[in-house]
């Protein structure tokens, strides 16, 4: 099984916790992206939104776990290859919270670039677009060193 | 001599055709938030695609806003698309003759 350990600066870190944690608290009843429905039966789709919404509380979870009492004492989080998927699907929504919360104003090309400098980013932005950005950094971890691919059939 | 009259066979009512089963279309919409490199796992881990299949609609979603990945029954084109919006793409089942 592999492994991946990243070692953080608790301090640098630790202010994105907040945000993150907001955006997981406003995904709890509600899907990131909205689905989009092939049936037009309410209880079909009840049933649709329900289990992507669990299965997405369940992978933000799995994602806050990460930063428990052991990353505060250790300063460092531990992905393996089965909670990787999870933790994927959770960088996703959660990235996807911040963007609509957030990030709406701010144009698509500075949202893709890796470099951005910290004064292109409005001050009360600057901790949301960290956040993103940090999330961001997380999944490229896990797809440079876990090689999900490597599940499929 | 007797006329013989042809008696006009009344020609069997065609069976009804069977009715094609409609085709249904998986297309992903491109999303501003999720990079290029997890679209592609996702493509590779949903349909199984190799690399550069995966490649090629990653590429087709984000210069053109959408790929159809794939068509087929209704029914597996539910499950695709129920799998890929677990992974938050953007996913929509069409009919075929709509596209």
């Amino acid at each position: 099984m592999k492994r991946v350990e990243i070692k953080l600066n608790i301090s640098a870190v630790a202010p994105l916790l907040d945000v993150i944690k907001q955006a997981a608290d406003d995904l709890r009843g509600s899907l990131a992206i909205r689905a989009t429905f092939p049936e037009n039966d309410e209880e079909f789709n009840e049933t649709w939104t329900s289990e992507l919404l669990a299965g997405q509380n369940s992978d933000v979870r799995e994602l806050l776990g990460l930063f428990g009492s052991e990353f505060f004492a250790e300063g460092s989080i531990a992905i393996d290859s089965p909670n990787s998927d999870s933790l994927l699907r959770g960088c996703s929504a959660l990235r996807i919270q911040i963007l609509t919360h957030w990030l709406q104003g701010i144009p698509a090309d500075l949202l893709e670039d890796e470099d951005v400098p910290p004064e292109a980013i409005a001050d009360e932005l600057r901790v949301p677009f960290a956040a993103y950005t940090f999330l961001d950094q997380v999944q490229k971890i896990i797809l440079e060193h876990l090689d999900p691919t490597a599940a499929e059939a | 001599m007797a006329e013989t009259k042809t008696k006009k066979t009344p020609r069997p009512a065609p069976a009804p055709q069977t009715q094609r089963a409609e085709v249904w279309r998986v297309v992903v919409l491109n999303d501003p938030v999720n990079r290029m490199s997890y679209v592609v796992m996702v493509l590779r881990r949903v349909f199984g695609f190799a690399e550069e299949r995966a490649r090629k609609h990653m590429l087709a979603i984000h210069e053109t806003g959408r790929s159809v990945l794939w068509s087929g029954t209704r029914e597996q084109a539910e499950a695709y698309v129920f799998a890929l919006q677990q992974w938050h793409l953007t996913a929509v089942v069409q009919p075929e003759h709509a596209a």
